[in-house]
């Protein structure tokens, strides 16, 4: 029966190329496969967050009115609500950690390098559409921290000369966050950005499985036969044990530390004390703090947000900077990485003080 | 194929008609996309307020008033004159607040300061804060885009 099926399905489908280069495929075993694992633990959290994505929106309503009060019905009356929304906050977290940590560990190891550079900047730009997925996301909730976290946001690209104001007007959908960026931030979360990140993980995914997992560079320079194990059932099964870890310990956090709701935003209050981003945008924002009024003829927010933007387009086009992996160039380029951690690091914690 | 005196062939003719064509179709598709997306927005030229809602202001404090969709805050000075703002931090956007006890205003966001005039005394703030003018009459209460510099 269930090989009827089988050659039914592939009849029509031709599934037997997919199946059979499943079975085919392998995963080299080496000191740094671990990372190979980063990947699909990021796949996981982004499928948890469509499962609990789906499960708020039934009951959420983007609207200036109902936003914060729709949200504190999930926490408070709606059975297990609370869990629901906790996960996936939490799970918005570890996704962009294992995003971070996927990105440095193929940096370091220069896994980008030919052919793999689309590979990298397809990465990059899921790098990015993750991030603004946590930065609509923050809004929705509409209580005084996330308003206000989002004004500073959305107000920053007005620093960079000439198209600034145009992109601010963009993400507010106006001059000053209202009930309309509210209802723009969740169409973003919740429409524009799942396409998009579809069509490029569909990208990403392809290229991984064309070119096959990359090798650490000294192991492609002994030229010696590196060990091997089946993809299936072998790594699957591996995989399979990090993400029951995983989910442990996601389900953990998000019971024991579920996210506060605050009182509704008032579009006229002065800003709470203490307002801070998510995580992962601490040290931007930090960054922005420490920046002086003016610098020079030109003043310190431009400054600083061209330098970020400098930094991101450099960022983008890194391997093809990084062409002599094992140059001078290429160990400054590694070296960069941990600066760029170190940094991170140390302006996050210093926001925090 | 391409005749004496042309500069181009035939086909690059018509390969580039039909690509202005394309263009100038799609241009027109992305026009209205362009448009629809920035609502429309105008800044108030006045706002008319209630004097009786300021009269029992004491010296040296503020009061909220709405300037279109930004927060507007009315200052009483100590000489029982009064100044009227935007209090919308000129840093990055937040609503700034005034702390009587130091004369000063104050941005949560970034640690910004600003004096008892609105000028910008600390932090990152690059400008001060903008001053609108300030009508007062029998029982209004007139607020106007410009800044007192622009009307006298
Ligand atoms: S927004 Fe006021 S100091 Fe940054």
């Amino acid at each position: 029966m269930k090989k009827g099926l089988q050659t039914w399905l592939d009849e029509r489908f031709g599934l037997s190329g997919i199946t059979d280069f499943m079975t085919k495929k392998t995963v080299p075993l080496h000191k740094h496969t671990v990372w190979y694992y980063t990947g699909s633990a990021i796949l996981l959290f982004f499928a948890i967050q469509v499962v609990t994505g789906f499960m708020l929106i039934l009951y959420y309503k983007p609207t200036l009115e109902m936003a914060n009060a729709s949200v504190a019905r999930i926490m408070t009356e709606i059975p297990l609500g609370w869990i629901i929304r906790s996960v996936h906050s939490w799970a918005s977290s570890f996704m962009i950690a294992f995003v971070f940590v996927h990105l440095l560990s193929i940096w370091i190891a220069k896994s980008y390098r030919r052919p793999r550079e689309l590979t990298w900047m397809s990465g990059v730009l899921l790098l990015f559409i993750s991030l603004f997925f946590g930065f609509t996301g923050y809004l929705l909730p509409w209580d005084d921290l996330s308003f206000s976290a989002t004004k500073v946001g959305t107000d920053i690209p007005r620093a960079i000369p000439v198209v600034g104001a145009w992109v601010t007007k963009l993400l507010r959908g106006g001059e000053d966050v209202t009930g309309d960026t509210l209802t723009r931030f969740f169409g973003i979360h919740v429409c524009m950005l799942p396409v998009f990140l579809f069509i490029l993980l569909a990208v990403h995914i392809y290229l991984v499985q064309k070119q096959g997992m990359s090798l650490p560079l000294e192991a492609e320079d002994n030229q010696e036969k590196v060990k091997e194990i089946p993809f299936w059932p072998n790594f699957v099964f591996r995989e399979m044990i990090v993400w029951l870890l995983l989910i442990g310990i996601l389900f953990s956090v998000a019971i024991f530390f579920p996210p506060s709701l605050e009182k509704a935003a008032d579009v006229m209050a002065p800003a709470p004390e203490g307002i801070k981003p998510e995580w992962y945008f601490l040290f931007l924002f930090q960054t922005l703090k420490i920046f002086p009024a003016h610098v020079l003829f030109v003043s310190g927010e431009t400054l600083a947000v061209l330098l970020m933007l400098f930094a991101v387009v450099m960022f983008f086009f890194l391997p093809f900077f990084d062409n002599k992996p094992t140059g001078t160039k290429g160990k400054v380029i590694t070296l960069l990485a941990y600066v760029f951690i170190l940094y991170a690091l140390i302006m996050s914690v210093w926001s925090l003080l | 194929m391409k005749l004496k005196h042309s500069l181009f062939t035939r086909r690059q003719f018509l390969n580039g008609l039909i690509g202005g064509w394309v263009g100038a179709f799609l241009a027109s598709l992305v026009y209205p996309v362009v448009k629809f997306i920035f609502p429309p927005y105008k800044e108030p030229d006045e706002v008319i307020l209630p004097l009786s809602d300021f009269q029992d202001m004491p010296p040296n404090s503020v009061k909220n008033f709405a300037w279109g969709s930004k927060l507007g805050l009315v200052k009483k000075n100590d000489d029982g004159t009064h100044f009227a703002f935007v209090g919308v931090c000129t840093h990055l956007d937040c609503n700034v607040a005034y702390m009587d006890d130091q004369r000063k205003f104050f941005c949560a966001c970034h640690d910004g300061w600003y004096d008892e005039n609105g000028i910008n005394i600390g932090g990152p703030p690059p400008t001060p804060l903008r001053r609108l003018t300030l009508v007062i009459t029998e029982e209004e209460m007139i607020v106007k885009k410009e800044s007192p510099e622009e009307t006298s």
